[in-house]
């Protein structure tokens, strides 16, 4: 009896000890990729829906962990991190600007070697769209070593208050006054440029205490507004628009040695479209005075119900449909930003890239090389695609975005889609934050009303043209 | 084995060894995250190096002294870092003497009224660059809001221009350390001797008379103690410009600590950036020497 037991009891435990055993061997091997990623909508999805939907297979279990920053102070935490040599991020959302700076310094893994190897990468890199695809993953610009794939592309929108812009009553007087309509429909935008926003914020801009659409205000109103903040890129992305669209450019990185920047930059016809920005901006809110008509800060008085309309981005949409966070969400209609008319009668829409696409780091193992390919894989595919962008989010997968149906998920779809071909990006080399840090000062003392158009250019160009001379790209 | 630990262990106990045993931790650690890293980025300031790069440092002597003393911006920002500490030390030192000499005085409440007055030096710099930051905002900011409902009807954004930048630079700076200045004149006036007050009641002598004899003299020493310690904190201002106004609008309120920043963290331009840092030093050790050429010079002339 006794030795029976014992059997038993010897037989019980090692049960235990094996199954233990096996049971650790199966999810021992946990994966965890920390990825570096802005504070904002789409990151935040893309956390929940990783914790909610990827699928684990074979014996790891991968773990995603986002390390959600502020966009403000994106660039230089994610910039300490890496200089210090922390090691801390196996894969990194990072805006397509940075991609020079910090594949130079070692950062940022080339990826040619795993997409020659793999079809179903190849087939990812093959369904992105061309311009999205040289913006997002490509060092030099335009070149054919790739290093990124695309986290969250985006580009401009027009949010718009169909209470106000499609009241009858506004209509009729804005008719009366101007003798065209007040944009209300999607078609009606299509055709508004730059110059219809003076009349359109003179006639909207309104006090405290006055009717609009009906209703007396409860606080002072203005009309379309874009960003014009000092901090990061918030008024250069806007401004490099204005300058492509009036035929003018920036120094063009896949033209060095030769492209020049004094001539260029401070052209006369990026002079004028310069002084077109500023004196719009003269006539939206005033928040732009102090430097701080960020995308946030736009998106905040617009949430709010204090300004009309906003140009930005598409990835700043889903608060604005959320009842819990705006005050507009179901009183918003969505078109693409006004343009340029040029001679030949047709509207210029160039506009400067937005998004972001994820890259993956020098100093990752092997198993977390794997385990960030599987989850590009599952961002990618189409499933994940298509409840990123129901969620709010965007697509630039060809398969994806001219897919039937694609324009219904979200209300800004056919704006987005139709304003993708006209996308082009700024600098991706090294030196690109002192660049813009520069010329975001140089912004800000004009929108401030320190300096006029030519001045801030010419101060631009010669900085620039110094500076690209030091580093051997202009010659 | 014994004998050698025991060796060891007297050895090491020695009354002679004891004293420096004691420091030398403390030693230790201000060698490894003070003075080596000082003396690297000493020794950086004279290479051209980038930390963002993979290229090595390539000494250049005084390359990065003289890129960075014959740029504009960097005498811009020490203008800029100038006006901000005249501006805010001289605020904190007026205010600061007036709170002192009210708090000298026996008044009901006084002890919970010092404590509300002191609570902002006890903030980090950086709550009171988003208090501020929110106070002066247009829209729904309370100066903005006092203004446009009492005065002029129009939204106030006093961080537009750049005076306005530096002014709410300087009374953010002000409010926050004008505390810092009182407590130390409070201690000066609360050792004047009761009996010299008295002696001057009895020789009727005017209250100007009596602060300029009795009051100054006592709080002068520790007035100009108050004066170097905000004189060399506020040139070393950073997280309240950067967080309040960025250094903007354009490059009105970019002192010499927001340029250090940007050129370090944002430009890499490390060399650079180490050379500006001892420049600013050695103007940190200038000013003090002032300061301690004038206490001597007065003190010699009391003698």
């Amino acid at each position: 009896m006794f030795n029976l037991t014992k059997k038993f009891l010897l037989a019980f435990l090692a049960s235990i000890v094996f199954s233990v055993g096996v049971s650790k061997t199966v999810s021992a091997k946990t994966v965890e990729i920390i990825m570096a990623a802005p504070d904002w909508p789409p990151t935040r999805f893309m956390q929940e829906y990783f914790n909610s939907n990827f699928p684990q297979s074979g014996d790891t279990e991968i773990k995603l962990t986002l390390d959600f920053i502020p966009w403000d102070n994106f660039y230089t935490n994610v910039a300490a991190s890496l200089t210090s040599g922390e090691q801390k991020y196996s894969m990194i959302v990072s805006d397509s600007q940075w991609l020079g700076a910090f594949i130079e310094g070692g950062y940022f893994q080339k990826l040619n070697k795993y997409i020659d190897a793999d079809p179903e990468l190849q087939a990812i890199f093959d369904d992105m769209h061309q311009g999205y695809k040289e913006g997002y993953t490509t060092y030099p610009y335009k070149s054919e070593n790739y290093y990124g794939f695309p986290q969250f592309p985006d580009n401009y929108v027009n949010f718009y208050r169909t209470d106000i812009f499609c009241n009858p009553e506004e209509n009729a007087a804005f008719r009366a006054k101007y003798g065209k309509k007040l944009p209300c429909t999607y078609a009606d935008w299509e055709i508004v440029v730059w110059d219809d926003i003076f009349d359109i914020n003179e006639f909207l801009t309104r006090k405290k205490g006055e009717m609009l659409a009906g209703k007396p205000l409860e606080d002072d109103m203005f009309g379309v507004t874009y960003q014009a903040g000092k901090a990061y890129d918030f008024s250069s992305m806007q401004i490099n628009g204005f300058f492509w669209q009036y035929g003018g450019d920036i120094w063009r990185e896949d033209q060095q040695p030769d492209a020049q920047a004094i001539g260029v930059v401070n052209s006369d016809i990026n002079v004028a479209a310069l002084t077109k920005y500023l004196d719009l901006l003269a006539t939206m809110h005033p928040s732009h005075k102090t430097g701080g008509m960020g995308i946030f800060e736009m998106q905040a008085l617009y949430l709010e119900g204090k300004i009309a309309s906003m140009i930005n981005w598409v990835g700043l949409g889903a608060p604005v449909v959320d009842p819990n966070l705006s005050k507009v969400h179901d009183i918003t209609g969505y078109a693409r930003q006004p343009g340029t008319m040029q001679d030949d009668g047709t509207i210029s829409r160039w506009a400067n890239l937005g998004g972001q696409p994820f890259v993956l780091t020098t100093w990752m193992t092997d198993d977390e090389i794997d385990a960030a390919f599987k989850i590009i894989k599952w961002w990618l595919s189409f499933d994940t695609q298509i409840a990123a962008v129901k969620a709010g989010g965007q697509s630039c997968m060809k398969s994806i975005i001219y897919s039937d149906g694609y324009n219904a998920l979200a209300p800004w779809n056919a704006a987005y889609v139709a304003s993708m071909d006209w996308q082009k990006d700024v600098w991706h080399i090294p030196e690109f934050f002192e660049l813009l840090t520069q010329q975001q000062e140089e912004f800000d003392k004009a929108i401030t009303g320190q300096q006029d158009a030519k001045t801030t250019l010419d101060n631009i160009a010669e900085f620039q043209q110094e500076l690209l001379e030091e580093v051997d790209r202009i010659q | 084995m014994n004998n050698k630990s025991s060796g060891f262990l007297s050895w090491f106990m020695d009354p002679k060894r004891r004293g420096p045993m004691l420091i030398a931790p403390a030693i230790i650690v201000l060698l490894l995250v003070n003075i080596i890293p000082l003396m690297w980025s000493f020794g950086l300031s004279f290479f051209k190096y980038r930390a963002n790069t993979l290229k090595l440092p390539k000494f250049s002597w005084f390359y990065s002294y003289e890129k960075v003393l014959t740029k504009d911006n960097i005498w811009e920002s020490l203008q800029t870092t100038a006006i901000i500490v005249a501006g805010s030390v001289g605020l904190q030192m007026i205010l600061g003497f007036l709170l002192a000499l009210l708090f000298a005085s026996q008044f009901p409440l006084r002890k919970i009224l010092l404590m509300f007055v002191l609570a902002p030096m006890m903030l980090s710099n950086v709550a009171v660059a988003i208090y501020f930051k929110l106070f002066y905002e247009p829209e729904f900011g309370l100066l903005s809001q006092f203004v446009q409902t009492y005065i002029t009807g129009e939204m106030y954004v006093l961080l537009s221009t750049p005076a306005g930048a530096l002014i709410g630079v300087i009374v953010a700076d002000a409010w926050q350390w004008t505390p810092f200045v009182m407590l130390l004149v409070l201690a000066g006036l609360v050792s004047v001797p009761k009996h010299l007050y008295e002696a001057a009641e009895i020789d009727r002598m005017s209250w100007w008379r009596k602060f300029t004899t009795i009051t100054f003299p006592y709080v002068r020493s520790l007035l100009l103690l108050a004066v170097l310690f905000r004189t060399i904190e506020t040139v070393k201002i950073f997280d309240l410009v950067f967080i309040l106004t960025n250094g903007g609008p354009g490059t009105a309120t970019e002192t010499i600590g927001v340029l250090v920043y940007r050129t370090a963290f944002q430009f890499f331009r490390t060399s650079n950036s180490a050379a500006m840092g001892y420049i600013l030093l050695f103007a940190v050790i200038v000013l003090t020497s002032l300061y301690l050429y004038v206490i001597k010079q007065r003190e010699s002339e009391e003698i």
